[in-house]
């Protein structure tokens, strides 16, 4: 909203400077853009919160002034004469819609004589921004930014059997605009009409065919209050906001409809001529009666904290047109809020009225809040200690979009095979489905990373992923994914540490995990204490493809609400042992279907309590000495007891035990043996 | 000669040599243990290494690597022991000088997001302040997105084009169901939970349509705070502000109110904070609607509450003087590792 500083004197003293004055009016709830001068004029732009509508006119800024520094407010009179036979005589009105305009008012102008409007007015305008038309669309113009409300000036003559209709459109109509644009009307819009075709799209814009042009010599003024909501959609439907529809879309005065119009036309008598028909066609829905509104004087130091004098709060709310009414007791007030005003309803709108001018400054902040215990959440540490691995690790944290394109979350699910969660509006364009899973996000980011040079970006994220369920809120289990250069051990190696940090003692258990994501024989899901916890793999071809990464990446991802149940945040000390240990290497040759996790069963089994620990070293092959599918795991054990120095004679005997035991269970031979 | 049994052999010399290399403490006899352990002719290591030649085929490579391996340890030991006692200056000149102004071998460390130190930071302030953290979903229903906090149907906020509604297998959602456009669903989520007193943050992900550009994304973080209680006013918000910005600026910093317009809060103000000889802008804040309490069962008559609320990414821009926005999303490690 843009306020010139002359025309806003005119309502009320200015007694301050420019700056003091929208430095005041911020501290009341307008705040300031800013200020340019024009001509002799400044422009001063305020935002206007949506609550707010009166304030979206000179006057309705003017009342905040005369409340702020108690200047009285000069309110144009707005009483023309009337000279001419009442309006019925000339002119039908009709309102089919009243749930989409609940009050039409219009006045008959007669003989006036269009021309350029004077110099003041123009220069009002100017200020503004707005372009000078003739006198009639100027003065309309005027009184709109004067008091807020919206005017339209027909040109009588060209409405149909002198009607004007009030209805929805009709489907398939359409209407040319001032602006000599085609717009498609749709039944939900408001329209007025004559006696056959729409003249108006109803407080968003005027009619080509039906404005005010130099020929005009009867006009008839238009005042009217249409629903908000109704306003907004067609406005951002049509995509055509107009000073207008702001206005109708945030809510007129209904009481101001009547007065606009008065004063619209007492300024075309005096600046175009002509003579007004006696009284007007109003058409107006009956509107629940508004309550008085009592304020407990209690309240304002139970919601502010601070108290204010009984006279200053009745100062304050008349200044602002509340009318006082007779209290239900002297410990309170009551009011009658302005028509203008439709958000006082409740004492709590008192209460910020009489807050806002008075002053926030007046309310102290250096009041004693008292303490209280913030514990820290079980969660957030274990989220910590993840991400100090991961960091630890070699991984940086990306933040990707809730949201991913269809075809990369078609491509990957581990979670769930529920189908994904869509925005009916793209989060970005081309991105609407809600993710399952942050691994393609990630890939993503990657191949972004390798776009520009960086060529292996390690990257981790912990974020939520959207899991659907039946007819209730999804799931949104957090996740922690990885992507990485590294080859599958590494990254296990990773997952392996972060349990280690949490002291997750149970063991993972893996299944395979077949899908097209990965290269064959790559995927796999792990287990924790019975529940499905990772999945990991190394992408395949394909997937590489689909995200324009030049090479493969091992994948990671896993749930974070197990690791809070699982974890061990306060560990229990282990008493160390004084005895020293013997190490031992095994060297054993196997099938290459035997997994590690068997032959590692196999050996603690057999190891017993003196088995302190065994240590995978490395695979390697020899097919030329062991046959085809073979492979050599080599490895070490440490033996160690609790009791005493172990003697070599007892550690070869544990040796001997876990290769018999690896041999026959495994079918492990021992190599040099 | 067994694998296992030339292994043991040699962790023992590996054992009785290193200890002879440390605990000398003349060059005459460091020379001594020198030539009894690493002699070239008859040192014991020579000798070990003839029965490498015994070892059966098999093992004959691994036992080959574990002799290297300790022949390589004890030499450096060796050195080591020289280096000790200022040994011959024919073993320091065989040794090119160290550079000490190389770089250092590095630990490839990563780094968290700007974003997640803020939060981090914000989180370890409030908690100071008494605050605990609590959490929502982001996934909503309009109870919690809307109504509960005072934002009737017929409100400019709910307008579908200016939210995320989903929809599943083209279908909209019944009931309908949006993205969370604030993170005050949190506040409605806690009080439905538990009775007053209640003093939390809230701290996540929210969605709004936007043209992006570089302070537009159609997703940010937010945090969001509130404090219910029997008599708690505007002033215990302007001073939980203060003290929030002296913990965020390290400084004591002046805060300001300027009347504004939330639908769950009123009185509605825009906080600011004096700094460096303006205001900076902080968020909003206010008095929790009586409205909101009765929506989630509170007594307005019985308790009254703060609340505030600002962006994340806003605070972290400003800190860390980024001036783009879709430069915390872009994830490029070139960016991350700044951080």
């Amino acid at each position: 909203m843009i306020v010139s500083w002359n025309w806003l004197s005119e309502y009320v003293d200015l007694p301050v400077t420019a700056e003091e004055l929208t430095e005041r009016l911020a501290l009341a709830g307008l705040n300031h853009e800013q200020t340019h001068p024009v001509g002799d004029d400044l422009a001063i732009d305020l935002e206007v919160t949506s609550n707010r509508p009166d304030w979206m006119s000179h006057l309705g800024v003017a009342r905040e002034v005369s409340a702020l520094w108690g200047k009285a407010l000069r309110m144009p009179k707005a009483a023309p004469q009337a000279t001419h036979p009442p309006i019925e005589q000339f002119a039908e009105v009709y309102v089919d819609c009243p749930e989409l305009c609940p009050q039409y008012s219009a006045r008959l102008i007669q003989g006036v004589t269009i021309g350029p409007s004077p110099a003041w007015l123009v220069k009002r305008l100017t200020t503004l921004g707005v372009k000078s038309i003739n006198n009639v669309v100027d003065i309309t113009n005027y009184v709109l930014f004067e008091c807020g409300q919206p005017l339209h000036a027909f040109d009588f003559d060209k409405l149909q059997r002198r009607t004007i209709r009030v209805r929805r459109a009709e489907p398939g109509e359409q209407i040319l605009a001032i602006d000599h644009r085609i717009y498609p009307l749709e039944p939900d819009m408001c329209v007025i009409a004559d006696a056959v075709r729409p003249v108006a799209i109803g407080g968003v814009m005027g009619g080509a065919e039906t404005e005010v042009t130099e020929h005009t010599r009867n006009v008839l003024i238009e005042a009217a209050e249409f629903a908000p909501l109704s306003i907004r959609s067609t406005s951002r439907k049509l995509r055509l906001r107009s000073p207008s529809s702001e206005r109708f879309e945030r809510g007129v005065d209904p009481e101001g409809v009547d007065w606009a119009s008065r004063r619209c036309c007492e300024l075309i008598l005096e600046l175009a001529g002509g003579q007004l028909c006696e009284g007007s066609i109003h058409i107006s829905a009956a509107r629940p009666p508004r309550n008085p509104i009592v304020l407990r004087l209690s309240q304002l130091p139970r919601v502010l904290g601070i108290e204010v004098p009984r006279e200053e709060v009745r100062r304050i709310l008349a200044a602002l047109g509340c009318a006082e009414q007779p209290a239900p007791s002297d410990t309170s007030l009551c009011f009658f809020p302005p028509s203008w005003r439709r958000d006082l309803e409740r004492e709590i709108d008192l209460v910020e009225e009489v807050a806002r001018i008075h002053g926030y400054d007046k309310i102290p902040e250096d009041t004693a809040i008292p303490v209280r215990p913030a514990p820290c959440d079980e969660k957030d540490r274990v989220l910590q200690k993840v991400r100090h691995v991961l960091t630890a690790a070699g991984f940086f944290e990306a933040l990707t979009v809730s949201a991913i394109p269809e075809s990369w979350s078609e491509a990957f699910s581990p979670w769930t095979n529920q189908p994904a969660l869509a925005c009916q509006t793209p989060m970005i364009k081309g991105t609407d489905r809600l993710r399952r899973t942050l691994v393609p996000s990630l890939l993503a980011a990657r191949a972004y990373n390798e776009s520009v040079g960086n060529e292996s970006a390690e990257l981790f994220e912990t974020a939520r992923v959207y899991l659907p369920q039946p007819e209730r809120l999804p799931d949104e289990p957090l996740m922690v994914a990885l992507t990485s250069s590294r080859g599958f051990h590494d990254i296990k190696g990773v997952l392996e540490a972060v349990l280690e940090e949490l002291h997750v003692g149970d063991p993972l258990e893996v299944e395979e995990y077949a899908s097209d994501f990965f290269d064959p024989g790559t995927g796999f899901r792990y287990r924790l204490a019975g529940q499905l916890w990772a999945v990991l793999g190394v992408t395949s071809a394909a997937t590489n493809r689909l995200f324009g990464l030049r090479r493969s990446s091992t994948v990671a991802e896993f749930q974070f609400e197990p690791l809070v149940r699982l974890a061990h945040l306060v560990p229990r000390y282990v008493p160390l042992v004084a005895y020293p240990a013997i190490e031992q290497d095994l060297n054993l040759v196997m099938d290459e279907t035997v997994r590690w996790a068997e032959l590692e069963r196999s050996i603690k089994r057999a190891g017993g309590e003196l088995l302190e620990r065994v240590m995978y070293r490395e695979t390697y092959r020899d097919p030329k000495t062991d046959g085809p599918d073979k492979k050599r795991i080599l490895m070490r054990l440490t033996l160690r007891s609790r009791h005493g120095t172990l003697t070599t004679d007892e550690a070869n005997s544990v040796r001997d035990q876990i290769v018999r035991a690896v041999e026959a269970e495994c079918g492990a031979r021992l190599l040099g043996s | 000669m067994s694998f296992e049994r030339f292994t043991a052999e040699l962790d023992a010399l590996w054992r009785a040599a290193s200890q002879a290399f440390s605990q000398v403490s003349d060059p005459a006899a460091l020379e001594a243990a020198r030539v009894e352990f690493l002699g070239a002719r008859s040192g014991r290591l020579k000798a070990l290494q003839k029965m490498l030649a015994d070892i059966p085929p098999p093992q004959k490579p691994d036992a080959g690597r574990r002799f290297n391996q300790i022949k390589k340890e004890l030499e450096e030991a060796l050195r080591q022991a020289q280096q000790r006692l200022g040994s011959t200056a024919a073993a320091r000149s065989r040794r090119p000088p160290l550079d000490p102004t190389l770089p250092g071998t590095r630990v490839g460390l990563g780094k968290l997001h700007p974003i997640s130190h803020t939060i981090e930071e914000l989180k370890e302030i409030m908690g100071r302040l008494g605050f605990t953290v609590a959490d929502g979903p982001e996934v909503e229903d309009e109870w919690h997105n809307f109504e509960a906090l005072n934002i009737p149907p017929d409100h400019p906020a709910r307008d579908p084009l200016d939210n995320f509604y989903l929809s599943v297998a083209g279908q909209l959602c019944q009931p309908p169901l949006l993205l969370r456009s604030q993170t005050s669903t949190v506040q409605i989520r806690v009080m439905e939970r538990m009775p007053p007193p209640v003093r939390i943050i809230a701290l996540g992900r929210v969605y709004r349509p936007d043209e992006v550009d570089a302070t537009h994304y159609p997703m940010f973080h937010q945090m969001e705070g509130l404090m219910v209680d029997r008599h708690v006013t505007m002033a215990d918000l302007k001073s939980t502000l203060r003290l929030f910005a002296a913990a965020y600026l390290g400084q004591d910093a002046p805060i300001r109110f300027r009347p504004s317009f939330f639908p769950f809060t009123e009185p509605s103000v825009e906080v600011d904070f004096q700094w460096a000889g303006g205001w900076i802008e902080f968020g909003g804040a206010g008095m929790v609607d009586p409205a909101v309490l009765a929506a989630v069962g509170y007594d307005p008559e019985q308790v009254t509450g703060f609340a505030f609320g600002l962006g994340v990414e806003r605070l972290c821009m400003r800190r860390h003087q980024i001036p783009d926005i879709r430069e915390l999303y872009r994830n490029d490690v070139r960016f991350l590792r700044q951080f």
